[in-house]
């Protein structure tokens, strides 16, 4: 059987990775999840300068997901690079980096530090973080910013690069087009939708930064209708998530047109959840009679 | 280290109102845990609600390989697992840095075993200080202490609203330990606040402190062992997502030693913190 997938340039050898900010550094999970096992890891958003993050409360829980809003915080691209890179490119996993910053020059300068640095695999712009003041969604709701962080990145590395898209947007489709058109190898789709809960008794917002982004199950039907959507609109590869829980949930994604699938929320409730959609897709491809994933991707609009 | 296991329900109680005691058959998480540490559960099958919920380790009988769990039900995920009486639990644990008893914390000040070991000439006493449901991690903390040199030198401060909602009490009373109480409504005990007991206290030569209860109560003790210069330790709280480290979600305020603040995770940094380190 060949799980075998090439993410625009990323190749892994199954198609499940983890989302950003999900799976910290990776070595949080390592009690819990053989890391080599995984097709690719995905780490947290990495900007020039180390962040502090948002004030507290970040998260707050909703029917079937919850609404985050860390804020960015992380290390800086130095440390990143220099301290954390080692010792995960040890594993052997590919290392799909997520940057972000508040300038498109911000983006490049990421970029460029993190190209050449053994491990990493590739790079996933974030242009739709929804819970930070400048940068991230602000590039992700235009598609002509979005186009031009795209160009300064590609021109920034040698590396496979990923754009995140937002699915706070009219349309997706036209996102996903504009950044094909700046030279993105692949897309990720989707972010978190902005989302925002009211604590009645202090009768204030829940969250200290006001609205939050939405992940979880609650969101995976927006998320699958996305894929849908970009699959049709452009022939890069998609790295599909959004409430992805077990393996039927990512086979939606597959189905849909994503070539690799990234495991998010799931990692908070089952920490086994990547290794279980591992199996699970095998399963799957074994009881179905498919020899290659290959011939899932997209399968649903044939 | 920590592991994701499934661990059989052996006992449910409800020593107050709102109040549940779990007990968990699970020898491995019995000979691992630590004072302070915490089990992260997951209350519901399905996806709602989503998150697991973390639970302080209230007591633990290594020659059993039992261990128990004590919450308030606060809301949907607290409710559900105040209803399990049977089958198995899924949980993440032991996490967190508990309190420093017997060996120090690699970053925190290192005075708790100084205070344990007993080493110095009148070392001074050692108080606990719980407030409401705040008691559930101590009484842990206590079983260890009991049965150290230092146990003589121990004293237990509990406080809750009304004599009702006090827990504990009578549990550390049978380690031995001499235990003063304290109630908002003057149902029991003192009729004022468990600090008020602890600044007494503090009057007397102290070595170590070591609380866990409501933010108010934990930030009063902060500020009273800021003034008398005495060295503890303070387990927080705040809403949590993975409980592993990875979503930086339960971050806590935190001074450093060079005086500059920054956010650390309650989960793998804490819950318990010391007690100058901590912004309010």
């Amino acid at each position: 059987m060949n799980t075998t997938v090439n993410l625009g340039g990323i190749m892994m050898k199954n198609p499940v990775t983890t989302a950003s900010g999900t799976f910290g550094f990776g070595f949080e999970y390592q009690p819990y999840v053989d890391l080599q096992r995984l097709g690719a890891i995905t780490v947290k958003g990495t900007t020039p300068a180390p962040r502090a993050g948002n004030s507290t409360p970040r998260i707050a829980e909703t029917p079937a997901g919850m609404l985050n809003a860390i804020g960015l915080q992380n290390p800086g691209v130095d440390r990143v690079a220099l301290e954390i890179m080692p010792k995960l490119a040890e594993l052997g996993v590919p290392v799909i980096i997520n940057i972000a910053g508040d300038t498109v020059d911000d983006y490049a300068l990421v970029a460029r530090k993190l190209d050449g640095v053994t491990g990493v695999a590739g790079l996933e712009i974030n242009i739709s973080c929804p819970n930070v003041k400048k940068g991230g969604i602000q590039f992700g709701s235009e598609p002509r910013s979005a186009a031009e962080v795209t160009r300064a990145v590609k021109a920034a590395t040698g590396l496979p690069v990923i754009v995140k898209l937002s699915p706070n947007v009219t349309d997706i489709a036209a996102m996903a087009e504009a950044v094909a058109e700046a030279g993105a190898d692949a897309l990720s789709m989707i972010n978190t939708l902005v989302g925002m809960v009211i604590d009645i008794d202090r009768k204030k917002p829940l969250l200290a930064n006001i609205t939050g982004g939405l992940s979880g199950p609650a969101i995976r039907p927006v998320a699958v209708r996305s894929v849908w959507q970009v699959y049709r609109a452009v022939k890069l590869p998609i790295l599909g998530m959004g409430g992805i829980m077990n393996a039927r949930d990512a086979l939606e994604f597959i189905l849909a047109g994503a070539t690799a699938v990234a495991v998010g929320t799931a990692n908070f409730v089952n920490p086994r959840a990547t290794i279980e959609v591992i199996e699970g897709i095998e399963d799957y491809m074994r009881q179905n009679g498919f020899d290659n994933i290959d011939q899932l991707v997209g399968l649903a609009h044939k | 280290m920590s592991q994701l296991i499934q661990v059989e329900i052996a006992g449910n109680s409800s020593p107050a109102p709102n109040i549940y005691v779990l007990e968990l058959f699970a020898p491995t998480l019995a000979a691992n845990a630590k004072p302070g540490q915490f089990l992260h559960i997951r209350c519901a099958e399905g996806t709602d609600p989503l998150l697991r919920r973390p639970v302080s380790i209230h007591a633990v009988n290594r020659g059993t390989g039992s261990v128990r769990i004590m919450f308030q039900v606060v809301g949907q995920g607290t409710e559900m697992l105040a209803r399990r009486q049977d089958g198995l639990l899924d949980v993440i644990g032991p996490l967190g840095r508990g309190f420093t008893w017997g060996q120090g914390h690699p970053s925190h000040t290192n005075t708790g075993s100084a205070a344990v070991d007993g080493s110095t000439t009148n070392p001074g006493g050692i108080i606990v200080v719980g407030g409401g449901i705040g008691a559930a991690p101590l009484f842990f903390l206590l079983q260890e202490l009991a049965v150290t040199s230092a146990a003589p030198r121990v004293k237990v401060l509990l406080g809750a609203r009304s004599a009702d909602q006090l827990l504990t009490v009578e549990l550390a009373a049978t380690l031995g330990f001499k235990v003063q109480i304290a109630t908002d409504d003057g149902s029991a005990g003192f009729h004022g606040l468990v600090t008020d007991l602890l600044a007494e206290e503090l009057r007397q030569k102290t070595a170590h402190v070591y609380a866990c209860g409501p933010a108010p109560m934990l930030k009063a003790v902060c500020t009273l062992l800021g003034q008398a210069k005495v060295p503890g330790e303070v387990s927080l709280e705040e809403r949590m997502a993975c409980g592993v480290g990875a979503c930086l979600s339960c971050v806590c305020r935190v001074r450093e030693p060079g005086g500059e603040e920054n956010y650390q995770r309650a989960c793998v940094d804490g819950p318990v913190f010391s007690a100058a380190e901590v912004v309010w």
